[in-house]
This record gives C-alpha cells, structure tokens and sequence, in this order.
C-alpha cells in the first residue's frame, strides 16, 4: 500500500493487515478513510502494542469527532491477532490529553470531559453516516441519470436489478435492455452503508430508499437529488481543505525554515 | 474597482481584517496555534507569488493593507470584521479597537462591526450600548465558537443572545456577520451547526444575518437554512479560495448557491489577510462555469452576477448608494492616490 505511514512492525507481523484495518476507520465528517486523508502518522507494533500516532489538520479539529477516530482506531486494531493493547496519540489536538486517557482506557466520551454536560456521541455519528449514506447515494443516482434512466425507473428499481459485471454495473430493469450505469465501487460503497444502517438489503428491495428506508415517490425523486448533491458537494470540499490543511503542517514539519511554501506543491487532493 | 472591458465594478469586500497575532502578543500556545492554522491556510490555497513569510503574516501593519486592499487590489471599500480571542492573545487578535485605527484613517472606507458576547449577560447589554456610543459601529460580527473561561462557546439562541440582537436592532444595527468555528460547545453535537443562524433569522426578520465563510464546513445546512430564510446572506470568504486551486469545486459551490438562494444573496469577501483580493478577484473575474454545472444547475455566473456578488449586494445590505459612494471616494486619499497612479 502506498500510504506515507510510518511503520515499524515485528518480525512475523504482516503489517499490511494492520493497514488495511486502519483503512476502515473513516473521517466521520469526510466519509474518507483516515489513511486515504494522511491523518495516521505512524503506527508501531511492539510486544502485542499498537501505538498510533494521529495528526489531525488542525489543533481545533472538532473535539468529537477527534474522539471517534481516536475510539474507532482503538477498536479496530483490538480486533487483529496479536495487539492486547492499543495506545493512540492525537500530538498537539487542544484536547489531545483528555481524549487520549478516555480512549486509551475504554472509557466513553462522558468520561473525558466531566462536568461539561458531554453525552452519547452516537447521535452525532448517525447524523453522519446517513450524510454518508446519501452521498453515497447521490454518485449512484447521478450514474443512473447519466445512463438515462429516468425518474420513474429509477424509483421502481429493486436490487436484484443490479448486477456487477468487470467492474461495472449493469442496470437491467424488469422488461427492458440493461444499461451500463457506472463502477461497481459506487453501488458496493452505497450497499456497505446501507447495511450498516440497518436498512433492507434483500435482493427484492428498492435500490433507492431515504435514510429510514423508505422508497421515495417519483416527484420527490428530483428534489431528494438536488439535497443529496449539495451534501457531497459540501463533504468533497471539506475534503480538500483538511488535505490542504494538514499538507500545509507536514510542509512545516519537513521544513521548519521554509516559510514562504508556495500553493500546489502540498495539496495532494 | 474592477475594470472589465471599460466598465467599472465596484467592490466591497465582506470580511477583512487588521490582527495582530504578533509572539509578543501569544498569551499561551493557543495563540501561536491559530496564526499558525491560518497560516496553513494562506499557504496552502494563496498562488505562490501570493504567500507571505509567517512574521509577515502575524503582524503586516495599516500600510500594507491599504496597500493591498485598495491600490492593488481592486477593493473599494471593505467590512472590518473584528475576533476578539483574548484567551489566546494579550490584547486581543483583532478586536473593533484596533481595526477603528484604520476607519479613522480612511472613513468612508471602511464599515466597521463591532461585537457582543452573549455570555456577558446584562452587563454585555451596557457594553454593547457604550461600544455603540463611541465608535462608528455599522455592523456586528459575532463568533459563537469564542472560548471564554471553562466555556467553549454559545449559540445564536441563546436567551441572552436574542437580547443583544434586540438591543442591537433597537440602535439601528441591521447587519449581523455571523461566523461558526468547531466550538465544543454543546460538546456532544455538532459543533458547526448552522440551525441556531436559522432560529435567529427567523425571530429577528428586519436584521440581515451573513454567514461567513458559507457555514463551511457544514455548507450543505447552510444551503438549506438560507433556502428557508430570505434574511440569510452567504459570506463568500474562504469558499472563493477555491477559484485558484480547485476551480470545479469552486463552480460546485457557487452553482449550489445560486441554486438555493439566488445571486442576490451572495457577498464577496477574501478574509484578508488569510487571503489577498487581487489574484482573488482577478482569479473571480476570469472564472467561467463548467458548461455541465450551469446545465444541471440551470443557473450561471454572468458578468451581472458577478457584480452583485462583488459589491451591489453588500452596498444594498448597508444601504450605500454605489453612484454617490463612488464620487466621494474618489476624492479620499486612497482616491487620489488611485488616480494618479493610473494617469502615471
């Protein structure tokens, strides 16, 4: 894997396992992988440890949503053979120490900042990953309009009228020719949130549902595009202002003397 | 002023500054880390001609930003947004004070915000009164996300909230800058989120609420806010940054606001000095949108647009007559120097 990570793991460890797990754990804001965005810095194994050194784009990164990639770090690492403990660093986050002693301890959210009326935070993750979810949606839909579907169709279909073949989808609604409608990675990253949520996916459930799972009429369908568009819209761009963000800290790093680093150099997205 | 083909467009920027984020003035590590988060960016978004070194960047002086704002780069007159931070520095980072050094300067220049701090209760009421009384206050840029003691921020529904924008409409105040930050404050929601803009829109309809910055990064619940509240105005700072680096992410953002609200709702500013208006507006200027954008969207950035959003918007929310504005300025000092350096 390409990932600018530093790693240093035991002999007989196959780090790309522990790599592949930390791919998993998404930027709850971005739905990006924190290893796709560079935020993992490092990663050691030692004696059965993990120790993972996040740098998020900024100091002021929101505090929950810090702690969530700090918590699902933790827990996906537990989940490989060989880690016991798992210790996560946040360097120089403004609340880097609270998170990290809840964290590292298993302690909830609450717990880190006591007195300040800090509850569950699995609303707050909800609330994203249904933005996630009509993201996902949305590169879906727009690969449907472009292959021509039209509203009525693309209402009407089930999953079973999807099928992967090489790499593509093939759209074949009952009664009528299939339509070549874009990457299978679209339709699987769509399915994989879906079933996350907790949504329907038997093979005789509509393709296109609204977060409670329901099927959206026609007329709406239009209207239920337009928002899901500006969703991704906002996510990419913030995307690339984290990317920008944290180059710009790597740049510095690097470089402490460079003051004057020029613009495109350092933004990789 | 902007000239294209021998017109003149004239242009208010929406969101400047006069800071001083100078060490001598860090009060703890928290103020070196914010020059330095705004530094990261102004370098990673400014073209390369366009960066600064960094002790530039932390204190740059009136000169410059005259300089920058008005001979170089096209600004005619610009809105003073003041931050007032003092958990971070000494004596504030760039509180109404400091930024009323230049408004004395150069008065018709400059509009200047002032602030209030719901948290300050009645006595914020008395200061807000004062702060009035004796400077030439014409706007308020509030900032929910400023931390203060334990406290890490407050939201525009707030009780006390609403009671300073009720004082402020009472003294005559109708633009209401307001600007999100990852407060964490209620620590367990989403810090970002733009619904209180929404709440105060709506129990405040004759005040213009601007929301800098475009609620990034919530942008798509500020679409939908401003889609409901025709009080709620798009600050376009930070989002025009975009035009150098990312222009398609640029058009998707404009061809989205244009969609849900219209171009008359949409104000330039380039949150100087995080950002220069020249190569901003040069860069604004010369943008087309995609042709697929303004089909999907049926919308587009016509010159007309583009001079609404450069400066008849704001002029219209600050109640400026363009033509009368213009001759008064052209007899200022900056006018005067503008003038010769052109005949020169």
């Amino acid at each position: 894997m390409a990932y600018n990570v530093s790693s240093e793991f035991p002999a007989g460890c196959d780090g790309t396992v522990i790599l592949k797990q930390l791919d998993l754990v998404l930027d709850p804001e971005l739905d990006e992988s924190i290893l796709q965005l560079g935020f993992v810095q490092s990663v050691q194994v030692r004696d059965g440890q993990a120790v993972v050194m996040l740098q998020l784009p900024t100091s002021w990164c929101a505090v929950n949503f810090a702690y969530l990639m700090a918590e699902d770090v933790r827990h996906t690492l537990l989940a490989v053979a060989g880690i016991q403990r798992v210790t996560v660093r946040l360097g120089d986050h403004c609340a880097a120490e609270e998170i990290e002693a809840a964290v590292n301890d298993g302690r909830p959210f609450a717990s880190a900042f006591p007195g300040t009326g800090a509850a569950d935070l699995s609303a707050l993750r909800l609330t994203f990953l249904r933005k996630g979810f009509l993201v996902r949606q949305e590169r879906l839909l727009r690969n449907l309009r472009a292959a021509g579907c039209s509203p009525a169709t693309i209402c009407g279909l089930r999953l079973c009228d999807m099928s992967v073949r090489d790499g593509l989808v093939s759209t074949e609604p009952a009664g009528v020719a299939p339509v070549e409608t874009g990457p299978a990675e679209v339709l699987r990253h769509y399915l994989d949130r879906r079933a996350e949520l907790g949504l329907d996916c038997a093979r005789s459930a509509l393709l296109i549902i609204d977060t409670e799972g329901r099927p959206l009429p026609t007329e709406q369908l239009e209207r239920h595009y337009q928002d899901a568009r500006m969703i991704r819209v906002a996510l990419e761009a913030n995307g690339s202002f984290c990317r920008a963000m944290l180059a710009g800290r790597r740049a510095r790093a690097a470089n402490p003397s460079n003051r004057a680093i020029g613009g495109e150099f350092h933004v990789q997205s | 002023m902007y000239n294209h083909d021998g017109q003149d467009i004239f242009v208010i920027d929406g969101h400047t500054h006069l800071w001083n984020a100078n060490p001598e003035n860090w009060r703890n590590k928290h103020g070196e880390s914010w020059a330095r988060c705004f530094y990261a960016y102004h370098s990673g978004f400014s073209p390369p001609e366009a960066v600064w070194p960094f002790d530039k960047f932390c204190q740059y002086g009136e000169k410059v930003m005259v300089d920058d704002l008005f001979l170089r780069g096209y600004v005619d007159m610009a809105i003073l947004n003041s931050t007032y931070l003092y958990e971070f520095y000494k004596n504030g980072f760039n509180s109404h004070a400091q930024n009323n050094v230049l408004k004395a300067m150069h008065p018709d220049r400059f509009l200047l915000c002032g602030s209030f701090d719901p948290r300050d209760e009645a006595a914020g009421l008395d200061a807000l009164r004062k702060m009035t009384a004796e400077y030439p206050i014409s706007g308020l840029k509030l900032y929910t996300a400023e931390w203060r003691g334990d406290s890490r921020g407050w939201r525009m529904n707030d009780p006390w909230a609403y009671k300073h924008l009720a004082l402020a409409q009472e003294l005559g105040i109708k633009n209401i800058h307001v600007h999100k930050g990852p407060t964490v404050y209620p620590l367990s929601m989403d810090a970002f989120d733009v619904r209180d803009v929404d709440h105060a829109a709506t129990e405040f309809p004759e005040l213009n609420f601007i929301v800098e910055h475009v609620g990034l990064p919530r942008l798509d619940d500020f679409c939908w806010i401003a889609a409901q509240d025709t009080n709620i105005y798009a600050g376009l700072s930070v989002a025009m940054a975009f035009v150098h680096l990312r222009p398609r992410y640029f058009g998707e953002i404009m061809a989205n606001l244009l969609f849900w609200l219209g171009p008359d709702r949409l104000c330039f500013g380039s949150d100087y000095a995080i950002w220069t208006p020249k190569w901003l507006i040069e860069k604004f200027m010369a943008y087309e949108l995609p042709d697929d954008l303004k089909q999907e969207y049926h919308c587009d950035l016509t010159l007309e647009i583009k001079r609404k959003i450069l400066g008849e918007n704001a002029a219209r929310l600050y109640g400026i007559d363009i033509g009368a504005q213009k001759a008064k300025l052209s007899r200022d000092a900056i006018g005067v120097e503008r003038a010769s350096r052109v005949s020169a």
